[in-house]
């Protein structure tokens, strides 16, 4: 055997060449081209928004790209279904853990392939089969248990392990580690390596650093819909690939900092102990201050801001807002008080998504204007309007309705239902999450600004920058308890991630 | 809007042609029965609407029309069987019988969280169970009473012996106007669209949203106890199977006229549109006249049997929502085509 001094390229299996996807007012993807190996590991990273979802939509067959070509082993293909791109040997595994709850884990690993005989579903060659799948990713649990009752973890591997009944030749995974633990997530990362020693290809949807390093072969950037570099996995450093992803100094998009200061406490938490926990938590926050929340996905967080929004009232503890006693039964009791809260997920809980701009902007506050007895339609549009040009949202009109809007836009919608009240303290859960770049610059700039008017805020975020970028001061949580309070200038992403991860 | 207009169009379209078969369908004793049949589904119509619109339903209001009927005349029927009080005596106690099983309902779905299907499932049948206990099974007949006028009175005789205008078609007119101000202009309107719409998104707005959800549930058997008055004073007797059905009538009425079943879309002129399809469809199955002649040279009568009716009624019910999801489709692909011509 000769001995070969320059890597051997293994050959194509996939490439998407000049992939180009509009959707009613955003180009989601524009000319992107992407080239997968055999056997290899391709990371594809890119902030919130940037088409990564939507290029993995097209790859599996969910959505027709309206330019641009796909070539499986070199040969052009039209992905023209989920059905037909799992048959192309190309499998994707949600971030959103799509298991039917009710099944057990073989029931699942089957869905919609279960083996028949004499026309009835083999239950015995599907468990056998199963066992033996679950065996590859390592999973040692019963193929009889119900899907429910898995942990995030092992329904992540279930997933995997229905990927690879499918003899799957790509496997797109998208942020897999989101909600796994440590250990789990390790796991996770040996498959990985087993399924490239296979000569499976695999897609790696990630913002975290390591697990790329760690993992890929190569690196591909999407922002805003294009590509914006490729490289292998030697060249791929941290701050390379965070500057291609944002193509900015971080700097920039948030508000300079300032120094605050103020001991006037404004809300306070005493000893709340949220339902489903066992630690009470405690802490102050003062006025016109910004009030960061770190923690992993699973921490408390949002818990924690719907029982001070009176959407699960606490089992226990009391609160204090300014100087009398507030314990919301309801939304409605806190949004009386002053205390707003923007939800993590807008869609379901923030906007009537068939409902117009200013409709939306003004539903809590509707119900106030006067005279009672008579909708004022124009007072209305006057008021989302006001909105509209302070938020800088992205309309037609105030009488556009807000499902047809982009995520970033709609954002702004819920921020602007609220800003039309009096606001005494905001909170704000993921207040950026699926928001594009520029809005996200412009949604911390009016964080900003609204501090600076005097008005509190607790802003909820899982993006390290945020907190950072943003806060006056952090609180970590973990496993639904605080584990530290810090003022912004003694707390380091290091001692964040630490604290949040746990020792 | 589109909907409501492209029914509006179909409704015009269909008297027309029932107007070329049978020129009597336009006749001034036809359009009395016609306007006062429309009336009495649409005052029911409107009720319902009001509870789909905010994302649920009211499958009850047929039973609450059966017992209000049998209420009124057990109470104040001076025939056998009825216990010869006043006539307001009756209709108040059937009015707020009514209003209590609204109120009961709306308990159910909002306080305990059970299912809107369920509940007014369950009341479909147990409502009616005790009107058939009440009567014992049997029909009683408002008789001698003056009961019947409140159906077949109105204003506006100009020399026909009816009125053109009867009391049902007025009180649907009032329920109307009471319909267009509450839906659209109130704040209370704007909460039901809001939580049919995202009843979590409501919620988390600070909306009352079971107060008002509740208040669906009331207004709903309360339009079906007004209905049920007029119904029984119409028929002039109570039986056991007065208003069966009835609940399903108005559900099509409001869908055909553009309610959707999923909440949160709808408009008081939609459910007029759609109860006059229903009604004139009913109508016009017994109006329609086709003469023609046979090869012999005798002429000869095209009738269709009332037999047809559910035939008819659920063909319309399906054409109209195929015809609003087709549009639908054309709206979306024409727009994402506008689109797409304008990115690129």
């Amino acid at each position: 055997m000769e001995t070969d001094t320059t890597p051997i390229i293994p050959p194509l299996i996939l490439s998407m060449r000049g992939i180009t996807k509009r959707y009613p007012g955003v180009v989601a993807l524009a000319d992107v081209s992407l080239d997968l190996h055999h056997g290899q590991v391709l990371a594809v990273m890119g902030e919130n928004g940037a088409g990564k979802s939507t290029l993995m939509k097209i790859l599996s067959g969910a959505a027709a790209p309206d330019q641009g070509v796909i070539a499986l082993d070199g040969k052009p293909t039209v992905l023209h279904s989920i059905t037909y791109a799992r048959k192309r040997g190309i499998a994707l595994v949600h971030q959103e853990l799509m298991l039917a709850g009710n099944l057990d884990i073989a029931g699942n690993i089957f869905l919609g392939a279960e083996p028949r005989r004499w026309g009835f579903i083999d239950r015995r060659t599907m468990h056998r089969e199963s066992r033996e799948l679950l065996d590859r990713v390592g999973l040692q649990i019963s193929t009889r248990r119900t899907a429910k009752l898995l942990t995030a973890g092992q329904m992540q591997l279930v997933e995997i392990a229905r990927v690879l009944s499918h003899d799957a030749r790509i496997v797109i995974l998208d942020e897999p580690t989101s909600s796994l633990s440590h250990s789990e997530s390790e796991q996770l990362f040996r498959i990985i390596e087993q399924l490239k020693s296979r000569g499976i290809s695999v897609i790696y949807i990630s913002h975290r650093m390591e697990e790329v390093q760690r993992l890929a072969d190569s690196v591909m950037v999407l922002r805003d819909g294009r590509n914006v570099g490729s490289m292998d996995r030697a060249s791929a450093t941290r701050e390379k690939i965070v500057s291609m992803m944002v193509g900015r100094e971080l700097n920039n998009w948030f508000p300079p900092p300032r120094r605050f200061s103020s001991d006037k406490v404004i809300f306070q938490s005493q000893d709340i102990r949220v339902v489903g926990t066992k630690k009470p938590v405690s802490f102050d926050v003062m006025e016109g201050e910004i009030l960061g929340f770190a923690g992993l996905v699973g921490a408390g967080r949002t818990e924690l801001v719907e029982t001070i929004f009176g959407i699960t009232p606490p089992i226990s503890g009391h609160a204090r807002l300014g100087e009398s006693q507030f314990c919301p039964a309801t939304p409605r009791d806190a949004i009386r008080r002053g205390i707003y809260l923007t939800p993590e997920d807008r869609k379901r809980n923030g906007l009537v998504l068939g409902m117009s701009v200013a409709k939306n902007i003004s539903l809590p506050d509707v119900g106030s204007y006067r005279p009672r007895w008579l909708l004022r339609r124009r007072f209305e549009e006057k008021v989302a309007t006001r909105q509209i040009e302070r938020l800088n949202i992205k309309t037609p009109s105030a009488r556009q309705i807000v499902g047809m809007l982009s995520g970033g836009t709609q954002q702004k919608v819920v921020l602007g239902k609220w800003l039309a009240m009096r606001p005494k303290l905001l909170l704000l859960d993921e207040p950026t999450r699926g928001v594009d770049v520029g809005a996200k610059a412009e949604i911390y700039r009016q964080i900003r600004e609204l501090a600076d008017a005097g008005i509190t805020i607790i802003l909820v975020s899982s993006e390290m920058e945020e907190i950072l970028g943003m806060s006056d001061r952090v609180v970590i949580m973990r496993d639904r308890a605080i584990v530290g309070i810090f003022p912004r200038d003694k707390v380091t992403q290091e001692i964040i991630a630490t604290k949040m991860i746990g020792e | 809007m589109r909907r409501e207009l492209g029914m509006a169009v179909a409704v015009v379209v269909i008297c027309a042609f029932l107007f070329y078969s049978n020129h009597h369908f336009l006749g001034v004793p036809n359009m009395i029965d016609v306007l006062r049949d429309i009336g009495m589904l649409g005052i029911l119509a409107i009720g319902s609407s009001l509870v789909i619109i905010t994302g649920g339903i009211d499958l009850s209001v047929g039973a609450i029309v059966c017992l209000t009927g049998v209420l009124i005349a057990k109470i104040s029927s001076p025939s056998t069987g009825g216990l010869h009080y006043p006539l307001w005596i009756g209709i108040s106690v059937a009015m707020g019988v009514a209003l209590l099983i609204g109120l009961f309902q709306g308990f159910l779905v909002t306080r305990v969280g059970l299912q809107p299907f369920i509940v007014t499932l369950g009341g479909l049948m147990w409502i009616r169970g005790i009107a058939k206990v009440i009567i014992h099974g049997r029909t009683i007949s408002f008789g001698g009473s003056g009961f019947s006028s409140l159906a077949n009175h109105g204003v506006l005789y100009l020399g026909h012996h009816e009125a053109i205008l009867s009391f049902p078609f007025l009180a649907f007119i009032a329920a109307v106007l009471l319909g267009i101000y509450v839906l659209h202009m109130t704040v209370f309107g704007r909460y039901l669209f809001a939580i049919g719409g995202n009843r979590d998104a409501a919620y988390y707005s600070g909306l009352p949203v079971r107060r008002v959800e509740l208040s669906a549930y009331v207004i709903s058997a309360a339009t079906a106890g007004i209905a049920g008055i007029f119904y029984a004073s119409f028929i002039q007797n109570a039986g056991p199977n007065v208003g069966h059905g009835y609940e399903l009538y108005a559900i099509a009425a409001a869908v055909i006229g553009g309610v959707s079943l999923r909440g949160g879309e709808g408009t008081i002129v939609g459910v007029i549109i759609g109860t006059s399809m229903m009604e004139v469809i009913n109508n016009g199955i017994t109006m329609f006249h086709w003469h023609y002649r046979s090869a012999t040279g005798h002429r000869h009568t095209f009738h269709l049997g009332t037999h047809w009716q559910d035939f008819i009624t659920g063909a319309v019910i399906l054409l109209a929502v195929i015809f609003d999801q087709i549009s639908h489709m054309l709206a979306r692909r024409k727009r994402l085509k506008s689109q797409a011509a304008k990115t690129s």
